[in-house]
């Protein structure tokens, strides 16, 4: 087992490498540089455009050949040096390490709200099959999983915080993070992105439930005489969970890398989509790859969290 | 009869699908004495199963509804007791061994895990008390290395150990009853050996009352004491396994014992009773039996034949033998 951890974490640094080498060329290759930005400002105020253009990548080393800035942007990165953003005009680390905070709240928190009423509905679901509150449930999930979590938000938007004006209309970044008015804050962006992910795991935990309630092994838990209660929360959903740790696991990555873009950008939070989105405009390459990069690992850490997981859920899984 | 501990009267256990009702139990009738035997006989689909799951109701309902009878024990009616009780009743009193250790023990749990919950729910004991007597079962099942086979998952298991632990786990809490559902069917022949040695030693060291449901004549001969003979859904003939075996009765009995192979003749070919088990959604009217049956007049195709006594131990559901006694009379 050990063994196979430091196995994955090494291919997980492989994969990490592959993927910031053909950001950082796909980024650099592009017709535009990251100087042009200054450029049109020093252009508008009738100075010598080419001179300052020659002084800035100079400066940065944006003269030398790609592959030179390649190793260059490598070096650094091996001595925990992320490089200069241009359009924040601060280090890439200082950059993300006051914004990162702000992602991680938002998925985190619509991560636990997710899978705590998503499973918490779709047992109930299964167990209550073919009833008012199922149909209720499977109607709720298939709208759920028909909106986008773009759409939804401008619409919670729309109904709670510009009609009813329960809610500020963009988020305020003057609260601390811990505060309680920050919690508040944060449900309309939590209901935005969280609502997709829950309404898909109430139809995946029903449908996990209902393969498992009929088998064999829930009988014998009855005829020992077990409760209902352990019947269903033990021998059932245990077995159940297999299928949906793969599912949320899987889902939880597509949240880190789209949903939440979309939904920082939708409420005006300064998250790292915020970042990143200004970042690819701006063609502030150091950051994007930064981002990416985050990105990656956090992805890869999560697969590898999901095999871990795995031999704990089931005994039958044993890595070589 | 006075000693009996379970009385089965007039079950019926039907089951309400969309293709129309499944009677899958109709008007099945037995009792169970203290320390017998009692094999329920009778080819697969006939209803032997679903009759066992019905003691304890634990088929899936919906569909399947106790629509008529009763099942006494110690003076309550399983059928329409609290589901309190009837909790109390699985696994402390009456246990169940399934057919098929492979998916009836639960995967994901440790058979001490599998094993302690149902000891611990039926009795006030403490953990080291309760691995105690696990391993004190799995040792008299002939498991070797009980307290490691505690910490075993059922994949790490051979199929006659997973039969085995099951055994042991029904046992948990010394049940009055055990109901075995076919316990060698799923194993191979010398598990099936060890199998039904321990269900031997059962009724001689516990005096255990055993149900034990089976289609092969052969296990019947070896360890039953009274058979009842079950054809769609029904009891059609009840009697000492001597006497079935002798001087079978009912026209499916005889059927079925001239199906057993025998050594000393030299048939190229096994006998066989022409014709398929009725489907349960549409049963025969009258007796069940009388499309395939040889012998079978006019009243068979219209009128039931009910369970009436030929002799003082034997019983049998056929037109011949009232016919007969209307005769005497």
């Amino acid at each position: 087992m050990r063994n196979y951890i430091i196995k994955r974490l090494f291919y997980s640094v492989i994969i990490a490498w592959g993927i910031l080498t053909v950001t950082f060329i796909l980024l650099r290759i592009g017709p535009s540089s990251p100087v042009d930005r200054y450029i049109l400002n020093i252009a508008a105020r009738g100075s010598d455009v080419e001179s300052v253009r020659q002084a800035i990548e100079a400066r940065y080393g944006l003269d030398k050949p790609l592959l030179e800035q390649y190793f260059d942007y490598m070096g650094n990165l091996l001595q925990g040096n992320w490089g200069w953003s241009f359009s924040a005009s601060m280090p890439v680390m200082d950059l993300i390490g006051s914004h990162w905070i702000y992602s991680f709240q938002l998925i985190l928190l619509s991560t636990i709200f997710a899978i705590l009423l998503g499973i918490g509905l779709g047992v109930l679901s299964a167990v209550k099959q073919n009833t008012r509150f199922d149909y209720a449930a499977s109607i709720f999930s298939f709208i759920g999983i028909s909106i986008p979590n773009f759409w939804l938000g401008l619409m919670l938007i729309m109904a709670f915080a510009v009609n009813l004006g329960m809610f500020k209309t963009y988020y305020d970044t003057s609260y601390s993070i811990w505060s309680l008015e920050n919690l508040r804050q944060l449900i309309l962006p939590v209901l935005a992105l969280g609502t997709g992910e829950l309404a898909g795991y109430v139809r995946y935990t029903r449908s996990s439930m209902l393969d498992n309630l009929h088998k064999e092994f829930v009988t014998t838990a009855r005829a020992k005489g077990l409760p209902e209660r352990t019947v269903i929360g033990k021998h059932v959903f245990r077995n159940a969970m297999l299928p949906l740790v793969t599912i949320i696991m899987f889902d939880l990555g597509s949240v880190v890398f789209g949903g939440a873009y979309l939904t920082e950008i939708v409420f005006g939070i300064p998250g790292l989509g915020q970042v990143s989105f200004n970042a690819i405009f701006a063609n502030d390459y150091a950051v994007v790859v930064a981002v990416t990069l985050i990105s990656t690992f956090l992805v890869l850490f999560i697969n590898l969290a999901t095999d871990i997981l795995y031999t704990y859920l089931d005994p039958r899984i044993r890595y070589e | 009869m006075s000693d009996a501990i379970l009385k089965v009267d007039n079950l019926k256990t039907w089951f309400y699908t969309r293709r129309g009702t499944v009677k899958a139990v109709n008007g099945m009738s037995y009792s169970l004495n203290k320390g017998e035997c009692l094999c329920l006989v009778g080819e697969s689909g006939c209803g032997k199963s679903v009759s066992a799951l019905s003691l304890l109701r634990l088929f899936d309902s919906p569909p399947g509804r106790i629509v008529e009878g009763h099942v006494l024990y110690k003076g309550v009616d399983l059928v329409n007791c609290t589901p309190g009780h009837l909790r109390s009743v699985r696994g402390k009193d009456i246990a169940l061994v399934f057919q098929n250790a492979q998916a009836a023990l639960n995967p994901v749990f440790s058979i001490e895990d599998q094993m302690l919950e149902q000891i611990k729910v039926h009795y006030d004991i403490n953990n080291r008390a309760a691995i105690a007597k696990a391993q004190t079962l799995l040792e008299e099942m002939m498991i070797p290395a009980p307290e490691r086979a505690l910490k075993m998952y059922p994949h790490q298991m051979s199929g006659g150990m997973k039969q085995r632990a099951m055994i042991a786990m029904s046992l948990s809490c010394d049940p009055e009853i055990l109901i075995a559902d076919e316990p060698t069917t799923a194993v191979d022949v010398t598990i099936r050996a060890q199998i039904m040695h321990i269900f031997r030693r059962l009724k001689t060291s516990r005096n255990m009352s055993i149900i034990f449901i089976t289609h092969d004549l052969s296990l019947v001969r070896e360890i039953g004491d009274r058979v009842a003979v079950v054809y769609a859904g029904k009891v059609v003939e009840l009697a000492p396994v001597a006497k079935i075996m002798e001087e079978p009765a009912h026209p499916y009995t005889r059927g079925l014992i001239s199906c057993l192979p025998d050594i000393s003749s030299n048939l190229n070919r096994l006998p066989s009773i022409p014709g398929n088990t009725p489907n349960p959604l549409d049963l025969p009217p009258g007796c069940a039996f009388h499309p395939r049956c040889s012998m079978a007049m006019n009243i068979c195709s219209s009128n039931e034949p009910f369970l009436t006594g030929i002799a003082d131990d034997h019983m049998v559901a056929c037109h011949l033998y009232n016919a007969r006694a209307g005769e005497n009379k």
